[in-house]
C-alpha cells in the first residue's frame, strides 16, 4: 500500500515536470532518477493466474470440469459509446462491445463465475501474488474475476485518463479512489469473503468489473470456449455456484474422490 | 507562521470538546426526533415526509456512508466532523445548519447518529494525512492549475469549474441516483464548505456515496492544498443584493453583452430553486442554481443582461430557454409566488420570454408558461442577442419602461420600486424549471446607482 503510494507519486512529479515543462527537461530526463517509471509493465499474466486455481499439490487432488451452455436467443451485444471521452474512444478501432452478456461461438455463455460455495474444510492460506485489474481502453481487465480473501489486487491504470475505482462491497470496507495519471497503481484487500463484489468508474459510468472474494482458491471463470475447471480438490461432496452479473445464481452438489475428474455443467437460458 | 495557525485552529476544536457531555442516547434520540426526523426519516432511513422532493436527498443514516469527512474513503467520519456538518449545515442542500441548538444536543446528536449504523463500531475513522495551509501567499497557484488539470478535474467539474466537463451529465451516486458535480465557480454551492481547508479535504478524502473519488493515494498532502487554493481561486463573488440597482445612461442602451458600460453597472445574483414536476417528484438534480443580472436603464427603455451557467447549449426543439417575469401593470403587492405558479387561478404574469431555437424574445401575458412557449398569447418582439461559450449564457435585451403592447404590459417606475424574476429552462431536461423568488430592481433616473459595479 505504502508502497504503491510512493510509486505514484513520483509518477505523479514526473508527469507534471513533463507536462509543465519544467527546466527544459526532455521527458528522457525524468526516467534518469532512481525512481520506479511511470508507465508499468501490464502484469495481464497476474491476472490470467489469479483466475485459474493454483495446481494441486503434489500432483494430487480431484477436479471438476464442465461448460457453461447458453440455451436461449443471445442478445445482442451492447455497443458502448466512449465518445464522452476521446482518450477511450481513440483507443478502439471500430465499435466496441460490451460484456455483461457474451455468447461464445460454440453457444456456450463467458464471464461465469463458478466456485465452490460449501463443503471445504480447513484454511487456505491467502496467496501473496497479487491479482490484477487494470484498467485498458477505458476497461476494466478482466471483466470477472476471483481472488481470495486478503490477497493483494493490484489496480492498475493503463489510460491516460482518470478513472476512479468506486467500490461499495456489503461486506468488506467501500472505497473510490481517483487514479488520475497513466501508471498508477493501487493495492487493496478483501478481508471478508463475498461474491460478488462490484467495481464502477463514475468518469466511465460504461465501466464495471466483478470480483468473487473466497476464503480459499476453488475458483474459475468461464471464457471464450465456455469452460471452466477447478483442480487440485480434496475429495469430498462440494456444492458449486455459477454466478453470472445478468442470469443470476445456479448451484448443483458435486462428489468427488482423491485424485477423480468430475463434469459439472450448467446452463445459463435467456428469458 | 503554520505553526500558530495550526494551533489557534486546534484550540477552537478543543474548547469544543471540551463541553463534551457524556453520551445520553435517550437525549440525543429526542433531539433526532424534534430537529432531524422530518427529513431524515423517523428511523434515520432517509424517508422523512419531504424526502423525495429534496435533491440531494436527505442521507440515509443508517448506511453510514457520509459525503464530508476528515477521514479515508470508505471509513466512517470523526465526531468531530458529525458534530461540524450539524453545526454548519450543508450550503446549496436543504440540510440546515443547527447552530441554535444547544451544544450539548448538538453532541447527543452525534452519538445518536452513530448508534443509527454499525460501520461505528466496525471500522475506526482513519483521518487523512494533512499538511499545514500554506496560506493564500505561499500556495502555488501555478501548480494547482496543473494539477488540476493533470489530475482530470476537468472530467466532470469542467475546464472552467462549471460543472460541465463531459462526464458531468451521465454521474450517478452509489445508489443509481443522477448527480451532478459542483460547480467550482459558485462557491457557495459547495456543500462540504468552499474555504481552502475544506476544499482540501474533499479533493483528499472524496465524498463517500457521490461520484467524487479520493485522491489520497494521487497527491501529497502539500499539493492537495495547492490544488484547493487554484479551485478556490475558481470562485466567482455572488451579489445576494437585497435591491439592485439599475444604472443610468443617456442615449442608446448596450445591446452586446460584453458592451463595457455593463461594467459600470451593478450585478446581482439570485438564487433559483428547481420546480418539481406534476407528481411533486424531482425530475433531476439541479443544473443551474442561479442568475446573475444587470439592468441599465436611459428613461425610456430598460436594457437587461442575464447570464447564467448551463453545461450544456441545448438548440433544438426542447431549447434551453429563460423568461424575465413581471408584475402587470396595476398588480399591487405579492401576486404570487413563483414556486406555485401557473397553479389553479393563478393571475396572468407578464413574460418576456426567450428561448435558444427562436434566438428571440418575445413578451406576452399569460397565466401560464406553455401558452407563452407555444406562442398562444400575444407577443411582442424586444431586441435581443445571446451568446453561449464554456458553459454559460449570456442574454441582452431590451423593453420599454412602459411599452403601449402587449396589452397590460408591466411599467417600470422611474425612482421607484419593480419586482422582477427569472425563470430558466435546461433544454437537457425541460420539464425542470429553476424559478428565482421575486427581485426587488429600483430604476434611478440621471444618476449612478451606489453599491458594488461589476
Amino acid at each position: 500500500m505504502r508502497d504503491a503510494r510512493y510509486r505514484y507519486r513520483s509518477a505523479l512529479v514526473i508527469a507534471v515536470l513533463v507536462a509543465i515543462g519544467c527546466g527544459g527537461g526532455k521527458p528522457q530526463d525524468a526516467d534518469a532518477t532512481t525512481e520506479p517509471r511511470a508507465e508499468p509493465e501490464r502484469p495481464k499474466q497476474l491476472a490470467q493466474a489469479a483466475a485459474e486455481p493454483p495446481p494441486a499439490a503434489a500432483g494430487t487432488g480431484a477436479s471438476i470440469r464442465g461448460a457453461i451452455r447458453f440455451q436461449g436467443a443471445a442478445p445482442s451485444p451492447e455497443k458502448i459509446k466512449m465518445d464522452a471521452d476521446p482518450v477511450c474512444q481513440q483507443q478502439h478501432q471500430g465499435a466496441f462491445y460490451g460484456e455483461e452478456v457474451v455468447v461464445n461461438s460454440n453457444g456456450t455463455l463467458k464471464n461465469v463465475f463458478v466456485y465452490v460455495k460449501e463443503g471445504l474444510q480447513g484454511a487456505f492460506p491467502a496467496p501473496t501474488t497479487p491479482v490484477a485489474l487494470d484498467q485498458h481502453g477505458c476497461w476494466y481487465r478482466p471483466h470477472v474475476f476471483g481472488i481470495q480473501v486478503n490477497q493483494p489486487l493490484e489496480i492498475v491504470n493503463s489510460d491516460a485518463t482518470l478513472h476512479n475505482v468506486n467500490v461499495k462491497p456489503a461486506s468488506n470496507q467501500p472505497f473510490n479512489i481517483a487514479q488520475p495519471v497513466k501508471g498508477m497503481k493501487t493495492t487493496k484487500k478483501f478481508a471478508k469473503p463475498e461474491s460478488m463484489v462490484k467495481f464502477k468508474c463514475n468518469v466511465h459510468p460504461w465501466m464495471s468489473a466483478y470480483a468473487g472474494v473466497l476464503e480459499h482458491p476453488f475458483f474459475s471463470v468461464s471464457g471464450e470456449d465456455g469452460s471452466f475447471a477447478i483442480t487440485g480438490l480434496p475429495a469430498g461432496s462440494y456444492t458449486l455456484e455459477a454466478w453470472h452479473e445478468r442470469y443470476g445464481t445456479q448451484t448443483q452438489t458435486v462428489s468427488i474422490a482423491e485424485g477423480e475428474t468430475k463434469q459439472a455443467d450448467f446452463a445459463f437460458k435467456a428469458p | 507562521m503554520w505553526f500558530v495557525g495550526f494551533l489557534v485552529g486546534m484550540a477552537g476544536l478543543s474548547a469544543a470538546a471540551a463541553e463534551r457531555p457524556a453520551p445520553d442516547l435517550r437525549e440525543g434520540a429526542a433531539a433526532y426526533a424534534q430537529s432531524c426526523a422530518r427529513c431524515h426519516g423517523p428511523q434515520g432511513r432517509g424517508d422523512g415526509i419531504d424526502a423525495t422532493r429534496f435533491f440531494p436527498r436527505p442521507r440515509d443514516l443508517t448506511l453510514g456512508v457520509y459525503k464530508f469527512r476528515s477521514t479515508a474513503s470508505g471509513t466512517p467520519p470523526t465526531d468531530e466532523d458529525l458534530f461540524q456538518t450539524i453545526t454548519g449545515g450543508l450550503p446549496g442542500s436543504n440540510m440546515p445548519d443547527w447552530q441554535h441548538l444547544e451544544e450539548r444536543a448538538r453532541w447527543q446528536l452525534v452519538e445518536y447518529l452513530k448508534s443509527l449504523s454499525p460501520i461505528f463500531d466496525q471500522t475506526p475513522p482513519s483521518p487523512v494525512q494533512v499538511a499545514s495551509d500554506p496560506g493564500p501567499q505561499r500556495a502555488d497557484h501555478a501548480r494547482g492549475k496543473v494539477l488540476y488539470e493533470q489530475l482530470g478535474c476537468a472530467a466532470c467539474h469542467g475546464a472552467q469549474g462549471r460543472a460541465n466537463g463531459p462526464s458531468a451529465a451521465g454521474l450517478v451516486d452509489d445508489w443509481g441516483m443522477p448527480i451532478r458535480p459542483a460547480n467550482l465557480t459558485q462557491g457557495w454551492s459547495y456543500r462540504g464548505g468552499y474555504d481552502p481547508r475544506s476544499v482540501m479535504l474533499r479533493v483528499l478524502t472524496g465524498i463517500d456515496g457521490a461520484g467524487m473519488p479520493s485522491y489520497a493515494e494521487a497527491l501529497s498532502p502539500e499539493d492537495a492544498w495547492h490544488l484547493a487554493y487554484y479551485v478556490a481561486s475558481l470562485q466567482e463573488e455572488p451579489h445576494w443584493n437585497l435591491i439592485a440597482h439599475a444604472s443610468y445612461v443617456e442615449g442608446a442602451l448596450p445591446a452586446a453583452w460584453d458592451d463595457v458600460r455593463w461594467r459600470t453597472a451593478e450585478s446581482t445574483t439570485v438564487r433559483l430553486r428547481n420546480a418539481v414536476n406534476v407528481s411533486g417528484e424531482w425530475v433531476g438534480p439541479p443544473t443551474i442554481n442561479a442568475v446573475s443580472f444587470h439592468v441599465m436603464s436611459n428613461g425610456e427603455a430598460a436594457a437587461f443582461r442575464v447570464s447564467w451557467d448551463d453545461p450544456t447549449q441545448e438548440l433544438r426543439e426542447t431549447s434551453d430557454a429563460f423568461a424575465l417575469i413581471l408584475k402587470p401593470a396595476g398588480a399591487e403587492g405579492d401576486v404570487v409566488t413563483l414556486q406555485a405558479w401557473p397553479s389553479a387561478g393563478a393571475p396572468r404574469l407578464d413574460l418576456c420570454y426567450w428561448s435558444a431555437r427562436t434566438q428571440q424574445v418575445s413578451e406576452g401575458l399569460a397565466g401560464d408558461y406553455d401558452s407563452v412557449m407555444a406562442s398562444k398569447a400575444s407577443q411582442v418582439l424586444r431586441a435581443a442577442t445571446a451568446s453561449y461559450g464554456e458553459g454559460r449564457w449570456h442574454l441582452v435585451f431590451q423593453r420599454p419602461l412602459a411599452p403601449g403592447s402587449p396589452s397590460g404590459a408591466a411599467v417600470l417606475p422611474v425612482d421607484g420600486f419593480t419586482s422582477v424574476a427569472f425563470a430558466v429552462w435546461d433544454g437537457g431536461q425541460p420539464h425542470a424549471r429553476a424559478v428565482s423568488p421575486w427581485v426587488d430592481v429600483v430604476l434611478n433616473k440621471g444618476r449612478q446607482a451606489g453599491g458594488t459595479r461589476h
